[in-house]
């Protein structure tokens, strides 16, 4: 059966639309966080131009989350070829990188904004 | 009617915001370059043609970098750009520097990532062919097998 929408009834279409793809969208992220909400979870903090700690040890096999938190006053870029992860970070900003388990290494990581910054390590064992 | 006088409305304001926002500055600049990479001309050449315009000191700013929002999204692509890799400063990078951004391009060419596909649609000219993408990644090797691997951590 079809119906035929006046104007008021196209307005309040497109609106009810809207809202069910605007809700849709906000539970996305949710249900992305929940995906990661049982990894291992490590906080690095950049300050005084450098990550701390400059090396995160942990274990073989466990999916990990690193949560970047740039306390500097200038952005950086957190970045690892070996991780194959590269990502900005503003001042004050706080990211979230999500890593696969790793097998047992050493996995450096470093602002690639900021030669001078030096590299840290993520040690699986 | 309401939808059409709301389509109405909705125009104007949208033509009226983008004339407003060419009055917002944007720099587009080409600083003078800090020890350029070393490479065979032909090398350099495909380099020049796919990667410089984002990734060195040597922007050829079109027309409508001129025109905001593009320039907006031109500046801020350029700025990143540099940032990630700057033939022009390749110099000036620390030996380590030079081997990890030597990787990250290597890595880029293989999964043919670069140049993205929104740039080579107004730049035709700048698609690398299977065998571009061959002989960079040849002379990458080979680069990389010479590159000192100093570290930078001080």
């Amino acid at each position: 059966m079809r119906h035929r929408l006046d104007s008021m009834g196209r307005v309040k279409y497109f609106t009810r639309a809207i809202g069910t793809i605007a809700i849709l969208a906000a539970a996305v992220p949710t249900f992305a966080a929940d995906v990661h909400a049982e990894d291992g979870v490590r906080e690095l903090r950049f300050e005084n131009h450098r990550f701390a700690p400059q090396t995160l040890t942990v274990p073989a096999g466990q999916a990990l989350t690193v949560r970047v938190v740039n306390t500097d006053k200038e952005t950086i870029e957190f970045e690892s070829f070996k991780l194959n992860r590269e990502k900005a970070v503003s001042p004050g900003e706080t990211i979230t990188v999500h890593l696969p388990a790793l097998s047992p290494g050493s996995y450096d990581f470093y602002d690639d904004f900021h030669q001078d910054v030096p590299e840290g390590a993520i040690v699986v064992k | 009617m309401i939808l059409k006088k709301l389509t109405w409305a909705a125009a104007s304001a949208a033509f009226g915001v983008l004339l407003v926002v060419q009055f917002v500055p944007t720099e587009r600049t080409n600083p003078p370059a800090q020890g350029t990479l070393a490479a065979p001309p032909q090398i350099e050449g495909t380099f020049r043609r796919a990667c410089y315009d984002c990734h060195s000191n040597e922007t050829h700013w079109p027309w409508y970098s001129r025109i905001a929002p593009l320039s907006w999204l031109i500046v801020h692509d350029v700025t990143l750009g540099r940032k990630e890799v700057n033939f022009s400063e390749w110099g000036s990078y620390y030996p380590a520097t030079r081997r990890r951004k030597l990787e990250w391009i290597g890595r880029a060419l293989h999964e043919a990532n670069m140049p993205p596909w929104s740039y080579r649609l107004m730049h035709p000219d700048a698609r690398l062919t299977e065998a571009d993408r061959a002989a960079l990644e040849r002379w990458i090797d080979s680069a990389l097998a010479t590159t000192s691997i100093e570290r930078s951590s001080k």
